[in-house]
């Protein structure tokens, strides 16, 4: 669901749909309504006009439900955090279960995201580096 | 229900529904959405066409401008650039160029030349971005995936060349960030060709697929007259046989030395948006392979003071989906005092809704992506049959499955 | 339209006429510009209504309409005082107006008389709060605004 973003995750997320990176082989799958949905992947910071929606979407996907936040606008507001009508991140909206950062994400890492909320664990720690666990 | 309304006259009915009357004297009535969610177009029918539309836009609003006079000029490079992810090159080009203006420094021939490379790169990119869409929203979902995979050639490019596949960052005041990377002008070539082979089998493919040719052929027609009246930029202006493009008209970067070949198309309808874009990517891989080939040596940038002088400057660019507008004042100051941006998508709309009109509900989805808008506007749309006296909205996606089924049976 | 042309409107219409490298610039009061712009856009096709820019001047908002005409542009500039920000529309002469004033009406609260958009919001959610000034005004504190939206 794009809620106010600037179309750059958006079109990186469905670029993993297609055939170079082909997030379907793994069975994940595009639907068309949130009622089909299992889980739910926002994009863009929301303004006022997207706060209410995000909510009525959120509420349309039967339970079980995961949401995704992708992109810096959906984490914290990304790069509009002070803009009048920009909000700070989808989590003051609703509840998320997974955080995929980036300006916009690579579709690699858009995969890669989904793969760890389907399969669970912390992310694989980066070498060298203390692994995150949220 | 069926009590004859004056002119312009809307009229309370019961349970909260309100009757309009269809034609209004105004190109956007004085009518308030029943709806609490807010609506991108609210769609007025009567039987089966459409007879008005109305925008609300503002989903995406975010205050950009506000914001860009509390950040330094350089910042705002990275903010302009997101306002789009589709065509974020052509704003970063256009703040860069007005900024430049209030300037006495002249960009080097090189920089202008790696401008013009990744700005038509950019263009193809977009283009054939849109064509997928469109072949997505028609319901010939391989045309999309097709598309999308020949288009990770021209992102790998753009990775090349400028470290990302979306938000570049890649012009900056005085020219562009980084140099070319060595063997790249090879690359390119190939790749342009690889490319315009790929365009001459779309157009083969799209001039004979049933499903596209009727939901094309026709649909969403405007004329000149209505152009001449309405102003719209780009590909929507040029497929209607007028032939205008800031690049020819204003020449920016190497455009003077690269002139593009303006393309038409002169039917007004979707079908000439389709071929007039196939035609662009092809002028556009030219124009990268001969920038490429005529790439001069020289620097890349050159350095700029931080603190810009006082002024007003103008600078429009040919972005994607035609002419983007950026008015900068400076006020001698850290920070610009006022951005004003216009987007080819703005001056479009007015366009686009009369594309609309005459149009049936399935031809909604097509119509609506051939105008290459850059906004998510397929989220949702109101439609309110004056006939049945009857509104309800309906998700994009539902208005897609709609078109395609409508067009099924036309076809069987 | 020619300079000289253009030089004879500002005569004609009491204004000040400036040459720039890149535009001409006609500065009429704002009861002029409707006759300004239709002379300007006079010959069909050729004119291009590139866009309305709003400036907050202080006391003032500055209009600037800025046509695109084939070889250069031509500005039209012209202010309002902020106490009382009302001009005439000009979206009834030319229709690719109304989308640019509806733009300032909202962000700077200038009216335009006659707009389709006067009094309703184009860009601006539903909720912006009455008692703050319009978002590009000097006055205006996004945080406030943001607050007032309840953004966090």
């Amino acid at each position: 669901m794009n809620a106010a973003s600037c179309n750059g995750c958006d079109i990186e997320i469905l670029a993993a749909l297609t055939p170079r990176y082909d997030a379907e082989r793994l069975g994940v799958e595009l639907v068309p309504s949130p009622r089909h949905a299992d889980v739910l992947l926002v994009t863009g910071t929301i303004n006022p006009l997207m706060k209410d929606r995000l909510k009525t979407v959120y509420e349309q996907v039967p339970e079980p439900r995961h949401v995704v936040a992708i992109g810096a606008c959906a984490l914290g507001g990304g790069v509009y955090k002070d803009c009048y009508n920009a909000g700070r991140g989808i989590d003051a909206v609703i509840p998320v279960d997974l955080y995929i950062p980036g300006c916009p994400p690579r579709p690699e890492a858009i995969i890669y995201g989904i793969l760890k909320l389907v399969t669970g664990g912390p992310p694989d720690p980066i070498e060298g580096e203390e692994a995150i666990v949220k | 229900m069926s009590e004859d309304l004056q002119h312009g006259q809307r009229k309370e009915l019961s349970a909260g529904l309100i009757q309009y009357s269809v034609e209004s004297a105004m190109p956007f009535g004085p009518i308030h959405p029943s709806l609490k969610e807010p609506e991108y177009f609210k769609l007025i029918l009567e039987g089966e066409r459409i007879v008005q539309v109305i925008p609300r836009i503002g989903y995406v609003h975010r205050g950009i401008e506000r914001a860009a006079q509390e950040r330094t000029w350089v910042k705002n490079i990275y903010l302009f650039e997101r306002i789009c992810g589709i065509c974020s090159f052509a704003h970063s080009l256009g703040y860069t160029h007005a900024v430049e203006a209030l300037t006495p420094f002249e960009v080097p021939k090189r920089a202008k030349y790696i401008r013009v490379i990744v700005a038509e790169l950019e263009r193809i990119h977009s283009h054939l971005l849109w064509l997928g869409l469109l072949g997505h929203w028609a319901g010939f979902d391989t045309l999309f995936m097709w598309i999308w995979k020949d288009r990770e050639h021209i992102l790998d490019l753009e990775e090349a060349i400028t470290g990302n596949r979306v938000h570049k960052s890649y012009s900056t005041f005085g020219g562009v960030r980084m140099d070319l990377p060595d063997g790249i002008a090879a690359k390119l070539k190939t790749e342009m060709k690889y490319i315009e082979k790929r365009v001459d089998y779309y157009e083969n493919l799209v001039g004979a697929e049933e499903t596209l040719t009727v939901r094309t052929k026709g649909v969403g027609r405007i004329s000149q007259e209505t152009a001449r009246r309405l102003s719209p930029v780009g590909p929507l202006l040029r497929c209607t046989g007028i032939a205008r493009d800031v690049r020819v008209e204003d020449p920016y970067a190497a455009y003077d030395e690269i002139a593009p070949r303006v393309q038409t198309s002169n039917d007004g309808d979707i079908a000439s948006l389709l071929t007039l874009r196939l035609n662009e990517i092809r002028e556009s891989c030219w124009m990268v392979s001969e920038a490429a080939e005529r790439l001069p040596t020289g620097p890349y940038k050159v350095s700029i003071p931080r603190a810009v002088p006082r002024g007003e400057s103008m600078f429009h660019v040919e972005a994607p989906r035609g002419e983007l507008f950026y008015f900068v004042k400076s006020g001698g100051g850290s920070a610009p005092e006022r951005v004003k941006i216009r987007t080819s998508t703005m001056a479009n709309l007015l366009t686009a809704t009369e594309m609309l009109k005459g149009c049936t509900l399935a031809d909604v989805p097509v119509v609506l992506t051939g105008m290459d808008p850059c906004f998510g506007c397929m989220d949702r749309i109101s439609v309110l049959d004056v006939g049945q006296s009857k509104e309800w909205s309906v998700r994009g996606e539902e208005l897609r499955t709609y078109g395609i089924e409508y067009y099924r049976k036309r076809l069987s | 339209m020619s300079s000289e042309d253009l030089a004879k409107l500002a005569a004609s219409l009491g204004g000040s006429l400036a040459t720039r490298p890149k535009s001409v610039e006609l500065t009429i009061t704002p009861d002029k510009v409707l006759d300004a712009c239709k002379s300007i856009a006079s010959i069909p096709g050729l004119y291009h209504l590139t866009t309305i820019t709003g400036l907050d001047l202080g006391e003032e908002i500055g209009l600037l309409y800025q046509f695109w005409q084939g070889r250069g542009f031509v500005v039209v500039r012209t202010a309002v005082p902020k106490a009382n920000p009302k001009i005439q529309s000009i979206s009834g002469t030319l229709a690719s107006a109304t989308l640019y004033e509806a733009e300032i009406q909202d962000l700077l609260g200038v009216s335009f008389d006659g707009n389709p958009y006067l009094g309703k919001k184009l860009l601006l959610p539903d909720n912006y709060p009455a008692e703050a000034p319009p978002p590009l005004r000097k006055e205006a504190d996004p945080e406030k605004i943001r607050k007032m939206m309840e953004l966090e």
